[in-house]
């Protein structure tokens, strides 16, 4: 299916797979990131973390750290205290600690700051710091955190009583609980979606720079949404006299943000704490220990999935209960409705019409968190819910999970589609994704030597996920982060010669903005998208916006430019009118210029346009050539796909080996091909991750047994197959140019395909579970378990 | 991060004198890898020191051992250590049972020792204290015998070789080699 261009190569609008603006400086070492900033009087921060995951902190002797060269000052939470500076509201409303006065609640957590005039007086400082501690036993199972005989964590709440954070829960319970006593079949799982981190290549860091004088902040911070932050901040420090008129949040570029760089750290605070009380600038980057120890998780759903239907394969119900992790503080960065993100996607493709969804909240002696990792808001956990729960009941049914989906999917003609826990599903073709995606891998072909393998006894097995993904965050009667509501912006500036300069709320970790939000403004003005300069991560100079993550760019910003360069489309019909001296509605657009009906050699190009704007606007018309757009859109959008994934197995080492991958997408018009297929690459290298090699492991006192790279396994290109991409494309109804997001169909997709291609492998066997990650010791645990292996 | 460590060794010695030395913490204390004794409370309650190092690691332990258990008849004996690192990186707890029974003159030498680690060591050694702690074990064992033996004792901890000897413990593990 390709797309037709409406524009010419040389304007490259929608559909061109114009090569990326922002690469020239990428690929020759010419990006400018956090770290990269270097100011006159620079000091250094270096960060004291406690090596427990719950103690008491009896004293912190700073006497050696001052006494070594080049360290300027030690900073404790009593010292943060005095300025009530030591506690920080988390995005959902939660406490947590900037630096602790009394209690240690996890372990990496912040204890101390040093401040030196190197990073490497800085860290030696951190060496001397001497803490002494009174070690206490950690809660870290969830499901022993309410316990009666677990300590009450959270001590500085008044009242608080148990571990317990919320309960949220969605659908019609009487029903669902009716439906699974009288079904035919019902199928339960337990499934665990383990605790990951983004691991993004760039740590997070910031460079907080008080000016004294003038009393204004500048903040260079490796941040996804600058804006909010900036009211942050003057929500936590208008106390001591930081307005929001005075802080101004620079996001420089982002070497990778996938939702781990929307929250504020205690370093980030910390720092703007100093560089206020000693009116210089504070540097501060994490190292990449202290980046996956102390940073916020992601994931970490334990879910309890039930399905109910008929025999003949027909789902009539689900019923989802998830123990959700939340760590030491509710740290995550869901939209504030939505204590459990969009976890209530988790209905998927199907068409049934009863469903209970319920999620309970806890507190443990883990690191905060419960981002949305490239993710909107815990739809990840869901799909791996409902995908697998849909295998096991066609495996339980003895029925093909492809011809399985094929008699529940719901059909294209039932678009809108109002789900049993509340979404309204714009549009959707899932019958023809799935479809193209087994055609591109031969389905029946591979279930045929499957069949062969079997006789033979060696282990192959073909997975499908079908996947409805809900996002583009949001229209703001529901959505809002802290109150702010969930729209995003465009400004759009011609200038005289015709070219233009465009502003957006978002902020690009690698999306690629810098091309595709100037392909949008090319489609609608037809100004060449070279000729149109993208920033964003300044605001000082960028409208309000909430910022790049859930894969909200598109669906909001990106419809905010489109409305934009509408508005600008308006005012130049009036100007091309006035010029050639015709009636507006004489006129005749294609994209670049206007033309009078009927006599096309009577035209005016956008440049010129533009130009007399400035020189030769028409009498009572404001002059200039600028728009800028709110966008608040009137629903989400909902990508969808379908991916397959072949795995072979070997029996002896139990070695898993992801034969083939089709990975086929619809996320609506595309604006850039290539950037598209780059996305879902990148995508699924990161879903392929929490399938095979990645989970953050704690031990009962609550050490993290993998908190390097040395342990923690992120895929590499040696690991990752070969990807074979392609889409359909199912226009999304109400976005301005059918677009519906993309960044994280692949990592929300990947982990049930290639879950239950393994447990579709290993179904001879009588398994039909094991939880993501799965590494070869699971699988030959599992097959040693049902006498298939010997034990070493 | 918790492990058991169990291992059994035949001395050329008389159980008597094997027995001397071991339940004598101030004796014993030059054979242990690292460690020194810095106060005797009582006969029962010492105060020491452990300084260890493992790659990017250095740990220095401050600690309490408590013979908790000293049965001359039988040769039995259980000492608890607790240690926390000088500057707030970390604990190690463990707890050693030691027994010796007489062979034909000679004596045989068992420890059963549960250690628990926590913080900095922990998170960087995860998979390999098991194969530390063997080390250190193995050579405090050559330190004993060559104490009785009234050989000079060298109890400094080398942690280059320490890390060479994990390693080819740890590779020979991943190919089947024999690990002792």
């Amino acid at each position: 299916m390709i797309q037709e261009c409406k524009t010419s190569k040389a304007i490259s609008g929608m559909g061109h797979s114009m090569k990326r603006k922002e690469d020239a400086r990428f690929i020759q070492g010419k990006g400018h990131y956090v770290d990269d900033i270097k100011l006159d009087g620079m000091l250094y921060m270096d960060i004291v973390r406690s090596p427990y995951a719950y103690a008491k902190i009896k004293s912190i002797k700073t006497e050696k750290a001052l006494a070594t060269p080049g360290v300027i000052a030690v900073v404790t939470g009593r010292d943060l205290e005095k300025y009530n500076l030591h506690w920080m509201p988390t995005l959902m409303s939660d406490t947590q600690m900037v630096l602790p006065t009394d209690t240690v609640m996890y372990q990496a957590q912040e204890v101390a700051a040093v401040i030196a005039s190197s990073r490497y007086a800085a860290a030696d400082g951190v060496e001397a710091v001497e803490v002494e501690y009174e070690v206490m036993k950690p809660v870290m199972d969830p499901y022993k955190s309410t316990d009666p005989s677990s300590p009450v964590l959270r001590t500085d709440k008044k009242g608080k009583k148990d571990n317990k954070i919320w309960h949220w829960e969605v659908g019609d319970k009487e029903k669902t609980d009716k439906l699974f006593e009288t079904a035919e079949v019902t199928v339960k799982q337990e499934i665990y979606v383990p605790r990951i981190h983004v691991a993004s290549i760039e740590t997070c860091g910031c460079v907080a720079d008080y000016d004294k004088v003038n009393n204004y902040l500048t903040m260079y911070m490796t941040t996804q949404a600058p804006h909010a932050i900036r009211t942050v901040i003057a929500l936590v420090a208008g106390h001591v006299g930081l307005t929001e008129e005075k802080i101004r949040v620079v996001s420089p570029d982002i070497g990778g943000g996938f939702g781990g760089k929307v929250p504020v750290y205690p370093g980030y605070v910390i720092a703007i704490a100093v560089s206020f009380l000693v009116g210089k600038p504070i540097k501060w980057i994490e190292d990449r220990s202290e980046n996956l120890q102390a940073d916020s998780f992601a994931r970490d759903y334990h879910i309890t999935a039930e399905m109910a239907g008929t025999k003949a394969g027909k789902i009539q119900g689900i019923r989802f209960k998830v123990l959700a992790d939340h760590g030491y503080t509710d740290a995550s960065a869901n939209p504030s409705k939505f204590p459990a993100g969009m976890f209530s996607i988790c209905t998927g493709s199907y068409d049934y019409d009863t469903a209970f969804v319920e999620a309970d909240a806890v507190y443990t002696n883990k690191p905060p968190g419960g981002v949305a990792y490239r993710c909107s808001f815990r739809v990840t956990e869901a799909v791996q819910g409902i995908e697998r729960i849909t295998d096991r009941f066609a495996q339980t049914i003895g029925m093909d999970p492809a011809a399985f989906r094929f008699k529940n999917f719901i059909k294209k003609e039932q678009f809108p589609w109002k789900s049993p826990t509340g979404w309204s599903y714009d549009s959707g073709d899932y019958q023809l994704a799935l479809h193209k995606a087994m055609d591109v891998i031969g389905y029946d072909d591979l279930r045929k030597e499957q069949v062969e393998k079997r006789k033979k006894g060696e282990i192959m097995g073909i997975g499908i996920c079908s996947f409805t993904e809900v996002v583009g965050a949001g229209p703001s009667k529901d959505f809002d982060i802290l109150g702010i509501k969930m729209f995003d912006s465009a400004e759009i500036r011609v200038h005289p010669t015709g070219k233009a300069l465009a502003r957006f709320g978002t902020k690009s970790q690698g999306q690629g903005h810098e091309t595709t939000y100037a392909q949008i403004i090319a489609e609608e003005l037809g100004i060449p998208a070279e000729n149109i300069q993208v920033e964003e991560g300044d605001t000082d100079t960028a409208p309000y916006g909430l910022g790049t993550y859930a894969s909200r760019s598109t669906p909001t910003a990106g419809a905010a430019a489109a409305v934009a360069a509408r508005k600008l489309r308006d005012k130049a019909r009036k100007i091309a009118a006035y010029l050639l001296e015709v009636s507006e509605a004489d006129l005749e657009w294609e994209p670049g210029k206007f033309s009078v009906k009927g006599a096309p050699e009577k035209s005016k190009t956008i440049q010129e346009i533009v130009f007399a704007a400035y020189t030769n606007h028409p009498p009572g018309m404001e002059a200039g050539f600028e728009a800028t757009h709110y966008y608040d859109p009137p629903n989400l959008t909902f990508p969808f796909g379908s991916y397959i994934c072949v795995v072979d197995i070997d029996k002896e080492t139990c070695e898993i080996k992801v034969r083939r991958f089709v990975a086929i997408d619809d996320c609506g018009n595309i604006i850039n091909p290539m950037i598209v297929q780059g996305q879902v690459h990148g995508g699924l290298t990161q879903g392929i991750a929490p399938a095979m090699y990645e989970e953050l492991i704690y031990d009962e006192e609550g050490n993290i047994l993998n908190g390097t790279f040395m342990d923690y396994l992120v895929p590499t290109a040696v690991e990752s197959p070969h990807w074979e991409t392609g889409h359909t494309i199912t226009p999304c109804p109400h976005h301005p140019i059918g677009a519906k997001g993309v960044g994280e169909s692949p990592t929300v997709g990947a982990p049930p395909a290639i879950a239950n291609a393994i447990v579709d492998a290993l179904l001879p066997y009588g398994i039909t579970n094991i939880d993501i990650p799965i590494t070869p010791y699971k699988v030959w645990k599992a097959l040693k378990e049902k006498g298939v292996v010997k034990a070493i | 991060m918790k492990t058991t460590i169990e291992k059994e060794f035949v001395l050329e010695q008389p159980i008597a004198k094997v027995w001397e030395y071991l339940s004598d913490p101030t004796k014993i204390v030059d054979c242990v890898p690292g460690a020194s004794i810095t106060e005797k409370i009582d006969d029962r309650n010492y105060k020491g020191q452990v300084t260890t190092s493992f790659g990017p690691v250095k740990a220095s332990y401050n600690g309490e051992i408590n013979i908790s258990e000293l049965d001359q008849t039988n040769y039995n004996m259980t000492l608890v250590g607790k240690g926390v690192d000088s500057k707030g990186k970390g604990s190690a707890d463990m707890t050693m049972k030691g027994s010796l029974v007489e062979k034909q003159g000679t004596t045989s030498v068992k420890f059963i020792m549960d250690i628990s680690i926590v913080g900095m060591l922990a998170q960087f050694g995860a998979r390999l204290i098991k194969d530390v702690s063997d080390q250190l074990l193995g050579q405090f064992v050559n330190n004993f015998k060559d104490m009785l033996a009234g050989k000079e004792v060298d109890n400094t901890m080398k942690g280059s070789s320490m890390v060479g000897s994990v390693l080819k413990s740890t590779i020979g593990g991943i190919f089947g080699g024999d690990k002792k």
